[in-house]
């Protein structure tokens, strides 16, 4: 069995490990398992103190626009008009098709490029940040949302939405607001090892709720945690 | 043509990501610098570099470590470029109070100022974890370290920040 140095070097390197072997010694262990307490209180004051506020001012990308790049002849123009049609009637076909699957699809990938949000944290952000992130979508959310850890505007099809993590009795739970988005039914999706499903909010578009679960463990958890943050949101529009 | 077209979109593909990502990106260079003029100049230079590079990057879920390593090297450049007179930890920290205040919260205060006083090798490994959310294999990877030597820094870290604050260690927990 690991011994209590070993245990602590440990768990004090990384507080939110799932070892098991970690796991073990401290369910074997009260002082250990007084000791990870409080690590997690100080790791809880750790990451708020980290997280400084950083406004971003509105236009901060230094991107120019190549020299390179010249304006068209006009029958050129339409050559690409006619492409970009083709296109969106080709897409808008798809879109028909399958709506729910391309839309859950592009929910999972954005999800994926964002592993730092799915911590296990007692940690809040900000309201102020929280209050930013959710502003542009109009709406805000009460406290009956629980402890939101994350938030952030994210690009998605073109918009900004609000990307949230809430933290459940069920784990971390990711929230994105698709205010641009409708959907005509709930439609559930299995991805990657993400469990979710996309709901329609009528007037303000849909909200995709989803978490890690490759086992389907909490699958039947989403339920409830999709009302009860359907409850906490206020629509300020 | 098309390839104006792939570039206009290639660019707001990119400004888009890049625009999601800044704000984690400029606390990092923050910890990193601890200094918040400097942190802003290093993320913007690395944008520039990283928009010139963007090719390299096969994979965007693959954004974050990648423009974190741009960053890091930036900032080692401007170690190159000039020499950065020793510093002072007080008077960075009286520099930055306006960031390191919590208003209500002195707590916070202080253990920011004791994260200025962290040194590099312990401060970066930790802004990456906490932060960014990088695993030790990550850290491992980005520092050029073993995962042994991420989790021994780790370690200390943390137990430099507790006694910081106060908090006694037990004869286990200590260094």
């Amino acid at each position: 069995m690991m011994d209590h140095a070993r245990y602590r070097m440990l768990i004090s390197a990384d507080p939110h490990s799932s070892d098991p072997q970690l796991r073990a010694h401290r369910d074997g262990c009260a002082e250990c398992g007084l000791y990870t307490q409080q690590l997690l209180r100080f790791e809880s004051r750790l990451e708020r103190a980290l997280k400084v506020d950083m406004p971003t001012p509105a236009a901060v990308l230094p991107f120019t626009r190549p020299a390179a790049a010249r304006p068209p002849k006009s029958w050129r123009w339409l050559a690409i008009a006619a492409s970009v049609l083709l296109c969106i009637v080709v897409a808008a076909g798809i879109w028909i098709v399958l709506p729910g699957a391309s839309l859950a699809a592009d929910v999972v990938a954005h999800m994926a490029g964002e592993p730092q949000a799915w911590k296990l944290t007692d940690v809040a952000v900000a309201d102020t940040e929280l209050n930013d992130v959710l502003r542009d979508s109009q709406l805000r959310l009460t406290g009956a949302a629980g402890i939101v850890s994350y938030a952030a505007s994210c690009a998605f099809r073109g918009h900004r939405v609000p990307h949230l993590v809430v933290q459940t009795p069920s784990g971390p739970v990711t929230v994105m607001v698709l205010v641009h988005e409708s959907v005509s039914r709930p439609t559930q999706f299995d991805e990657q090892g993400y469990r979710g499903t996309i709901v329609p909010v009528p007037g303000h578009g849909s909200i995709a709720v989803l978490m890690q679960d490759p086992g389907g463990t909490h699958v039947r958890d989403l339920q409830g945690i999709i009302a009860q943050l359907r409850d906490a949101i206020v629509w300020t529009r | 043509m098309n390839d104006a077209i792939g570039g206009n979109q290639r660019r707001a593909r990119f400004q888009a990501l890049c625009q999601s990502l800044r704000p984690d990106l400029l606390r990092f260079a923050f910890w990193l610098c601890r200094d918040r003029a400097l942190a802003e100049d290093v993320v913007q230079e690395s944008m520039l570099r990283a928009w010139k590079a963007q090719d390299s990057l096969l994979d965007e879920g693959a954004a974050k470590p990648w423009l974190l390593t741009i960053i890091r090297r930036e900032y080692a450049r401007t170690f190159e470029r000039k020499r950065v007179p020793t510093v002072d930890v007080d008077e960075l920290i009286a520099k930055e109070e306006p960031m390191l205040a919590a208003a209500e919260e002195q707590d916070l205060r202080e253990l920011r100022a004791a994260l200025f006083n962290l040194p590099i090798e312990y401060r970066e490994p930790l802004v990456l974890q906490v932060l960014m959310g990088f695993s030790t294999a990550e850290i491992a990877r980005e520092l050029d370290l073993s995962g042994p030597a991420v989790l021994t820094r780790l370690f200390r870290a943390r137990n430099r920040l507790r006694a910081a604050m106060g908090e006694k260690l037990g004869a286990d927990g200590e260094e």
